[in-house]
């Protein structure tokens, strides 16, 4: 089902976010799948994240479709041309994968084959006026699609506490002028940042899912500080990690942390997006203490 | 072979980056790498007729050659553009628009695309290009690029799509790995090839760090003392250890009344009369001349015209030495200590006994130790820059105390305050002795230089060692500065020491066809030919002769001319075969400039016989250090047109 | 404009059959050749007796001169097995086809200098894309400033200004943004989605003359 249509219902989105193993073998993430995330509207599959060779995310979101799940689509440019992406776009559709988040791509040269050719014949803005084009009965070339055109839910992505906040809304406005419908945002760790990001997102009208990211513990907070783009944790995060290191290490403090989040920006937002990064079994306990 | 790099935009293109725009100004790019005639570009006139049938108001426009230089470009960007000015329209490739936008507030509208080649060409142009990959692949493929010749860049062999031996994509162009099998057969090397491991391509060779730190390093290097310059191979290894030593007397010296600018010097003996060393022989005729002296005793047997190393013949004075070497009554010692004697005495004893600049071009050095105009600094040029000559550099490790006191006495006869010695960091035995020598003097300082053709020259000197600029036209002493060769100072210090005149000087024997090398105290009018053969003769047979460096000497067709005041070297190379052709506007020349010239113009403008244009580009400035002929990637004889618009010019302003 | 690096040693000595006759091309020298490295390089293997000859030129690339400077070492050259090419890949190309019977090797790996042949080595490229979007991007390139040569914006990669693949290099995006800002001129990315069209190659073609 198409994610959009949840939004249009005015229903506060949740999804959560699987990464793919390396290797041909995802049943255990069906498991977990089945296990924790039965009460998300939607799940999305990552693409080679950060520029790691893993299992694809059109097999992985096919597979979690048959198991009952709707899938989200993450697709990157960074490994295909413009007729592997139109390609890629058409098996999605074919297979009934209709939610298609995109996003550029981490560079090729920060990941585990940097002697890759990074490719970005197309970027994320480009990829999102591709689906557009094939939703209106032609590929990028203008020759006509055989029958009925593909249609999706397209999504993109966004940065709100970027320490370049300016050139993230500037990016954002280019999106939606290339079609992208809903936005899932970078992890936020600071309430007060992303509302005042979406006092001045609301005027585009677009759904934004809130991201979220549960904190383990001090180290991972202090390297997503220091190295992952678009995330600043505030030290009181760190405090509130250090106060007591068995509650941390059981999960119980981070839960409490991202479910505040949730519940301090959830009136400015149109939905949550979970990355788990291996916390899957939280996602019950989180959605519960921020009342979703 | 034409590469252009640019194209303007059509019509529809640049009136939709028009829009809402007026109030234009236009910079565009007139030089690039192109094998065509040397006229202006075509596409600033095409642009000015499309923006008129726009209706756009041009405030102006300029003209740059190699807009992608940033310095140059700086420079003349720097009024150009009027007030009331909203957009600057470049038409140039990418580099040029950038660098004109890194420059200016103003936006800037690209009139222009760059065209899109597959890999590099060589500097001269040739069907051949190199894609950089970082991992040259020719030596599995006989020298025939996978790369840049198979459209797919394929490394393990074809594709299927070759029909004929043609690629699938261009029924015109051969399959490369087609031309690729065929020569490693040709090479028995197909088996070779066959048992390579598979290959992966690695585009993280190329790699943004690398590629930054390189052009940061270039820049800087570039850009630090001054301007342009080149790095010839020194050979200096040849004779930099050897000490000097005195050069075994003639039987006959030929003493050019000529060896300075200036108007020759009028012979004071007659054939039959007995000289002594140290004897003026002829005599400063006018104010820019200089005094000449006899080096060895003996009969003057000639005074007539005689072959100089110039080429002309110039009236010289024959002398049949003696071997006895009486010296002059004249020949005497001051008399006075450097505190005592006043600066007029100090400027006529220079003048009397005939020193002039012993670096190649021979002014007298009198004039110059009376500059009219308040100086700063004295500045030794112990850079000697000239590849593979070492005679200052000889001078500075075996005649330190003289270079010093004739130092004091120039800084004294100008009234500066401050001494430097320049000296380039491929001599440190040289800095680390005269830095020893100056210690404890707070008016005197030693100067490392990096090591950079042509260093040595006298505005590069200043530019380096105190940060200022000559400008064009004017001398060193408008920015308050003197400088000296080493060399020269050491004859002052003879002069005022000894009461010697300039009779005598340092000349390095050397170059790959020399059979022996040395550094030698030679004296003046001493054939070449001695020293050739002092040396054991040439090696080889196609050999040039020079009298000086590889870069400004002057070329020796006849060994009969004499030593002169200026002869710093004496060196047989291997000749440089070469053929001209057509200038291809790489702008090489212009990028080791270091008067920042565009030395192509001038060669232009001298084929055109267009002696104001000459002018006008400055080709007064030039001082033929031969950077552009020696950078030169189509080989033109760029030092010989400028001689010869120089001439133009002369006659011109006449 | 390239930038021209020595192979390893192993990979040299490993290219070196028998004999070999080296030639060094110093007409970029004064951009960009291991002039020190080689000569080590070079003095190694005459001591190990493996050279019947070294020439040193300029230019390989512009082959009229260089046949002319190659006549003197054409004994030399006969001698080798192998002849030993220190330049860019043009010149060694250049050379493999004057001897299309010997074995011909480069020693140095030629790394591309994103932009072409401008003067010197400068601080901003240009990758000759055909399709210029400077005007849009206040003269800073997206293709050559941005790691992925984005034109629609920049991706989520940055972070305090820098760029994922390089925390020294800039931003190219945030660059044009606060260039474009400080012109006022924003809005102009307010264009439609940009499609950069690789197919500019075959045009470029078409313009190149040859003789």
């Amino acid at each position: 089902m198409k994610i959009t249509e949840l939004f249009d219902k005015g229903e506060f989105v949740i999804s959560a976010e699987v990464g793919p193993p390396k290797g041909c073998h995802a049943e255990e993430l069906i498991e977990e799948a089945k296990k924790y995330l039965q009460n998300v509207h939607a799940i999305n599959v990552t693409d080679n994240q950060s520029s790691v060779m893993r299992l694809g995310s059109l097999a992985v979101c096919k597979m979690l479709k048959d198991a009952g799940f709707n899938p989200i689509f993450q697709m990157t440019c960074r490994d295909r041309n413009r007729l592997a992406l139109q390609s890629d776009l058409l098996s999605a559709a074919a297979l009934g994968i209709d939610n298609v988040l995109a996003l550029t791509g981490d560079h090729t040269f920060i990941g585990d084959h940097p002697q890759a050719k990074p490719v970005f014949d197309l970027d994320s803005a480009s990829l999102l006026h591709t689906m557009r084009t094939l939703e209106g009965g032609h590929d990028l070339a203008g020759l006509d699609l055989v029958g009925e055109p593909p249609k999706f839910a397209k999504g993109a992505v966004v940065s709100p506490c970027s320490d370049s906040v300016d050139a993230q809304l500037v990016k954002m406005e280019r999106k939606i002028a290339a079609g992208a419908e809903f936005f899932q945002t970078q992890a936020v760790f600071d309430s007060e940042q992303f509302i005042k990001f979406m006092e001045k997102a609301k005027e585009f009208g677009k759904p934004v899912q809130l991201g979220i990211i549960i904190p383990k513990n001090v180290g991972m907070c202090r390297f997503m500080n220091n190295n992952v783009a678009g995330v600043s944790i505030p030290e009181s995060i760190f405090d509130e990690l250090k106060a007591d290191k068995e509650k941390t290490k059981a999960g119980i403090t981070g839960v409490e942390i991202a479910a505040r989040i949730i519940r301090e920006c959830k009136p400015y937002c149109q939905g949550v997006h979970v990355m788990t990064l291996g916390w899957e079994d939280k996602i019950p306990s989180l959605m519960e203490q921020a009342g979703l | 072979m034409n590469y252009p790099k640019f194209v303007l935009k059509d019509k529809a293109e640049l009136e939709a980056a028009l829009a809402g725009k007026d109030n234009l100004y236009v910079v565009s790019c007139n030089k690039c790498f192109k094998e065509i005639e040397m006229t202006d570009e075509p596409e600033a006139a095409e642009f000015t007729a499309l923006a008129a049938e726009l209706g756009k108001k041009i405030t102006g426009s300029v003209m740059i050659d190699f807009l992608c230089n940033s310095v140059q470009t700086e420079k003349k960007l720097a009024d150009a553009i009027p007030e009331g000015t909203d957009y600057l329209v470049i038409i140039a490739c990418g580099l040029g628009i950038q660098t004109v936008a890194n420059q200016k507030d103003i936006p800037v509208v690209a009139a222009t695309n760059s065209l899109n080649y597959i890999g590099s060409h060589g500097m001269a142009l040739t069907p051949k290009t190199c894609d950089a990959c970082s991992q040259c692949y020719l030596n599995l493929t006989g020298g025939i690029c996978p790369i840049v010749d198979c459209t797919k860049s394929l490394l393990n062999g074809q594709c299927g799509g070759a029909k004929n031996g043609k690629c699938e994509i261009d029924g015109k162009k051969d399959c490369a790995w087609e031309n690729i099998y065929q020569r490693l057969e040709k090479q028995g090397r197909q088996k070779e090839f066959i048992d390579q491991p598979i290959q992966l391509r690695d585009y993280s060779k190329i790699n943004h760090k690398v590629i930054t730190e390189y052009v940061n390093k270039i820049r800087a290097e570039r850009l630090e003392g001054f301007y342009g310059g080149v790095h010839p191979a020194e050979r200096k290894e040849f004779t930099e250890a050897i000490a000097l030593q005195k050069f075994p007397e003639p039987d006959e010296v030929i003493i050019p009344t000529s060896m300075h600018v200036g108007a020759p010097a009028t012979p004071v003996v007659a054939v039959g009369d007995t000289v002594k060393v140290g004897q003026k022989i002829a005599e400063a005729p006018s104010f820019i001349s200089a005094n000449v002296h006899s080096s060895v005793s003996g009969t003057v047997t000639a005074v007539e015209p005689r072959l100089h190393s110039n080429g002309k013949e110039v009236v010289s004075i024959v002398i049949k030495n003696d071997g006895k070497n009486e010296l002059h009554e004249s020949v005497k010692p001051a008399g006075k200590s450097l505190d005592e004697l006043t600066k007029e005495e100090i400027v006529e004893i220079v003048k009397e006994k005939g020193i002039t600049g012993m670096g190649g071009a021979g002014f007298p050095t009198y004039v110059k130790l009376q500059p009219g105009k308040p100086i700063d600094y004295v500045l030794i040029n112990g850079s000697e820059c000239e590849p593979l000559l070492t005679a200052d550099h000889r001078a500075m490790l075996e005649k330190a105390d003289d270079i010093l006191f004739g130092l004091k006495a120039v800084m004294k006869a100008v009234d500066a305050p401050k001494g430097i010695i320049v000296i380039e960091n491929n001599k440190p035995d040289a800095i680390e002795l005269m830095k020893a020598k100056i210690e404890g003097l707070d008016n005197i300082e030693v100067c490392e230089a990096a090591t950079q053709y042509p260093q040595g020259a006298e505005k590069m000197i200043i530019k380096r060692a105190v940060g200022r600029q000559v400008p064009s036209g004017k001398l060193p002493a408008d920015v308050g500065c003197v400088v000296a060769n080493i060399s020269t100072v050491i004859a002052i210090s003879d002069a005022i020491q000894k009461g010697m005149p300039l009779v005598e000087r340092i000349v390095t024997i050397t170059g790959e066809n020399m059979a022996s090398r040395g550094n030698y105290l030679v004296k003046i009018g001493t054939p070449v030919k001695n020293l050739i053969d002092f040396a054991g003769g040439i090696v080889g047979d196609d050999v040039t002769l020079k009298m000086g460096g590889p870069m400004m000497g002057a070329v020796l067709t006849n060994t009969d001319v004499p030593v002169i005041k200026g002869t710093n070297g004496i060196i047989a190379v291997p000749t440089d075969h070469t053929v001209e052709v057509k200038c291809l506007k790489c702008g090489r020349c212009s990028d080791v400039c270091p008067m920042e010239l565009v030395p192509m113009n001038f060669a232009k403008y001298v084929d055109a016989g267009n002696a104001q244009a000459l002018l006008d580009a400055h080709i007064m400035d030039c001082f033929l250090c031969r950077s552009c002929e020696y950078i030169c990637s189509a080989k033109i004889p760029l030092v010989s047109k400028i001689g010869a618009g120089k001439t133009m010019v002369m006659e011109l302003k006449k | 404009m390239l930038i021209t690096t020595l192979k390893s040693r192993d990979a040299i000595a490993a290219l070196v059959e028998g004999k070999a006759f080296i030639i060094n091309c110093h007409g970029c020298k004064e951009v960009g050749f291991p002039e020190a490295e080689a000569a080590e390089m070079e003095k190694e293997l005459c001591e190990a007796g493996k050279v019947t000859g070294i020439m040193t030129t300029d230019y390989i690339c512009n082959p009229d001169n260089f046949k002319l400077r190659l006549k003197a070492y054409l004994p030399q050259i006969a001698e080798a097995d192998t002849i030993l090419v220190l330049s860019c890949g043009v010149g060694v190309q250049t050379v493999a086809e004057i001897f299309e019977d010997k074995k011909v090797c480069a020693a140095c790996d030629t790394t591309r200098l994103p932009g072409f042949q401008g003067v010197t080595p400068l601080e901003v490229a240009c990758d000759q894309c055909g399709e210029c979007y400077l005007t849009m991007t206040a003269g800073i390139c997206p293709i050559t400033a941005c790691s992925k040569s984005l034109v629609n914006g920049p991706c989520g990669g940055t972070k305090m200004g820098k760029c994922e693949v390089d925390p020294n290099m800039e931003c190219g995006w945030e660059r044009i943004y606060r260039r474009l800002e400080a012109q006022g001129r924003l809005d102009v990315l307010k264009c439609p989605t940009n499609m950069h069209d690789f197919s500019t190659v075959k045009a470029t073609a078409e313009c190149k003359q040859s003789e």
